[in-house]
């Protein structure tokens, strides 16, 4: 046997005469004190106050960069279109805000400061403040979220730019087995540019705008799905003064502003990160007294129309691409009509930036006016707040 | 008079009988927490799930046709760890539901709130926040539902969570929790042996969400096809990664199925590794629609692979 193992043996045997009593009382009386040390920290740490700065509170922080290169008939340009910041965070248990302040070339806009309900009973949800009204399917999309690089003509002269609003929607979710979402708001006008109403002005009641949407949706099969939409924004009387502050009239003044649209998904859940296709379209018809913007006076009542179809496929991870159609009648004089037909290719490098090239052809059916062809080239990056908002999906 | 004071005491009776009968509607996420909450809850439960299985954990689709589902709900059995912030929050925004609020941190706030990662001990917790680390998870790696062992926790927590639902029936859910934990553990036995031949086996995965696979089995996973988490390979970092590969001599490719299999195989062509083709959710693959059959799935497709199977 080797002289190691010998003594290692010899050792053990030793450990196990030496007396028990004495080792137990050592090992407890250890064992006590590491558990009343233990006891002292937990203890400590119980009672120590939560650390935490009042910044803790603050709301999630987050800005999108959008920035354009623009060719349009040889005239070209670099468009920095919106540098966003978006804030959010709830207010209380039953009420959370939000807001989104853009940047841009054109000044600095406070875009949505919008609060919104989240315990209401009955299935209803209420939003007010200054926000994107529930108005058409793209009509409250941000420009980055849009899938083309410009907003359709049709939404641009018809809306005024983005659904903004101030005022006040409810939303109700039917409570049945299927998707189904009516919507009503009241605003003091709805559109970014619409000039028909000074947004500043108190008014009567008949002169806000009003909008009722119905929105449903349903699964066609796994991977293929449709949405649906309904909706009328309806101002019943509108005030014009001339220049020396009079009010021309309010006789037959009421507008309506009716849309439908709808979107077919194809999204395949297996494979869904490569493949899928949307195709789009939303139809408006506008029905109001104009107004020669030069005299104030009123001239005749015009119905028209305009609309935009689009496909967009993806690809694979990165890349997505597609077309888009859009038909606008001038709201002066329906027989007037601007199409526009526009391509556009993305490069989703990663969630956080997106790549965009877009070729677009617009065509106004008068012949002393020309072609307008534009090449855009659209950066888009996103930095801190991340969500993923059902509206805009 | 007396009658119809008779006639209202029997219809409330008969109100309470059927309200306390109605079992619970549970929604959860993905298949395999489904699986679990339908073993814990018994006949109590009434389940639907949002995910099909095979999608990208990460990109589940935002169907409206499942907010009327969150809207009755009485309980949503999440993941948590921000894996669902893709579909989640933005859902229960909409779904009018007071016990189960959007919330941005833990994705569901409310009464109703099941979130299957409370007590999970969690790996590769980022020592700073930055994107340009990639698409990564501020709360650390959210993916332990690859973990065969975390099916524990994560029964424990749908019991106590509907226990905290439906208290009158907390015997019930304790009862089913037990018989799913004992099938499960026999379960576990096994499968710890039959992995022994994959401890120190060096291997690469798609996306880095295999910490908890690697925890169970003893890979050791030396890197990603993608060059950081959420980010779509490029040729440079596939053509290091081959380099890694070659020197650290790894054997195994883990591709989750939801990545296409273009690129892993071409990897495996260069390097002579071998491809495991391994499901992120229950119903992503044949044969997994449950947590314990998509575990079972994934170690044997390890086992597979490096043709270690019995």
């Amino acid at each position: 046997m080797p002289p190691r193992i010998s003594f290692a043996i010899a050792a053990l045997v030793l450990a196990s005469l030496a007396p028990p009593a004495r080792a137990q009382d050592f090992s407890t009386a250890d064992t006590q004190s590491f558990l009343k040390d233990l006891q002292q920290r937990v203890s400590k740490l119980e009672g120590a106050p939560v650390k935490a700065a009042l910044s803790s509170f603050n709301p999630a922080i987050g800005m999108a960069f959008d920035a354009v290169f623009h060719d349009s008939n040889d005239k070209a340009s670099f468009q920095f279109r919106a540098a966003e910041l978006s804030i959010e965070a709830p207010c209380d248990p039953y009420l959370k805000g939000w807001a989104v302040i853009n940047g841009s070339n054109s000044g600095v806009e406070v875009e949505e400061a919008a609060l919104e309900t989240t315990s209401l009973p009955y299935n209803l949800t209420a939003r007010g403040g200054r926000l994107f009204a529930a108005f058409g399917r793209l009509a409250h999309f941000h420009d980055h979220e849009l899938p083309v690089v410009k907003r359709p003509l049709s939404l641009d002269s018809y809306i005024g730019n983005e659904t903004q609003a101030d005022g006040l929607e409810v939303s109700w979710l039917a409570p049945a087995g299927f998707y189904l979402n009516a919507t009503f708001g009241a605003y003091n006008k709805m559109g970014a540019t619409n000039a028909r109403q000074d947004n500043l002005d108190a008014r009567a009641l008949d002169e806000f705008t009003y909008l009722g949407r119905l929105n449903a949706y349903a699964d066609l099969t796994d991977s293929q799905s449709i949405d649906l939409g309904v909706d009328s924004a309806w101002s019943p009387k509108r005030a014009v003064t001339d220049a020396a502050g009079a009010v021309t009239t309010r006789r037959n003044t009421w507008r309506t502003l009716n849309g439908l649209d709808f979107i077919y998904r194809y999204q395949p859940p297996q494979g869904g990160l490569y493949r899928g296709l949307s195709w789009g379209a939303e139809v408006l018809q506008n029905d109001e007294r104009r107004f020669d913007a030069s005299t104030k006076l009123p001239t005749d009542r015009v119905r028209s129309y305009a609309g935009y179809s689009f496909v967009e496929a993806k690809f694979s991870r990165r890349w997505r691409g597609g077309a888009m159609v859009d038909l606008t009648e001038d709201q002066d004089d329906s027989h007037r009509l601007t199409k526009t037909f526009t391509g556009f290719l993305t490069c989703e490098v990663t969630e956080f930036q997106r790549l965009r090239l877009a070729f677009a052809e617009s065509v106004v059916n008068v012949p002393s006016i020309p072609k307008n062809h534009t090449v855009a080239l659209q950066w888009t990056g996103i930095i801190g707040k991340h969500v993923h908002g059902f509206r805009d999906r | 008079m007396r009658s119809n004071s008779v006639l209202a005491l029997c219809l409330s009776a008969a109100c309470a009988r059927a309200a306390a009968a109605r079992p619970l509607n549970v929604v959860a996420t993905l298949p395999e927490l489904a699986d679990i909450a339908s073993r814990v809850g018994g006949d109590r439960v009434k389940i639907d799930t949002l995910a099909h299985g095979s999608e990208d954990i990460h990109q589940v689709v935002m169907r409206p046709s499942l907010v009327p589902k969150l809207n009755r709900a009485d309980a949503v059995v999440y993941l948590g760890l921000t894996v669902e912030h893709t579909f989640l929050p933005g859902l229960l925004n909409v779904a009018a539901n007071p016990n189960l609020r959007e919330d941005a941190v833990k994705q569901c706030a409310g009464s109703g709130c099941i979130d299957c990662s409370e007590g999970l001990s969690v790996l590769e917790k980022p020592s700073s926040l930055s994107r340009s680390e990639g698409e990564i998870h501020p709360s650390g790696n959210p993916h332990y539902n690859l973990d065969p062992e975390d099916g524990a926790l994560i029964a424990r927590n749908i019991a106590a969570g509907l226990s905290r639902v439906d208290p009158e029936h907390a015997a019930d859910y304790k009862k089913n929790l037990t018989s799913y934990l004992v099938e499960l553990d026999e379960k576990l036995a096994l499968w710890r042996k039959r992995v022994a031949p994959l401890k120190g086996v060096k291997a690469v995965s798609y996306h880095q969400d295999v910490a908890y696979l690697a925890r169970f089995t003893g890979i050791e996973f030396v890197g990603t096809l993608e060059p950081k988490p959420g980010v779509a390979p490029t040729p440079a970092h596939l053509e290091k990664l081959v380099q890694l590969m070659k020197r650290d001599q790894v054997m195994l490719i883990v591709r989750e199925q939801q990545y296409a299999p273009k690129l892993p195989e071409w990897l495996a062509q260069k390097t002579g590794a071998k491809v495991a083709v391994i499901a992120t959710m229950g119903k992503a693959l044949p044969a997994t629609e449950t947590f314990i059959k998509m575990s079972e799935r994934n170690l044997e497709s390890l086992l597979d692979a490096l043709g270690k199977a019995p």
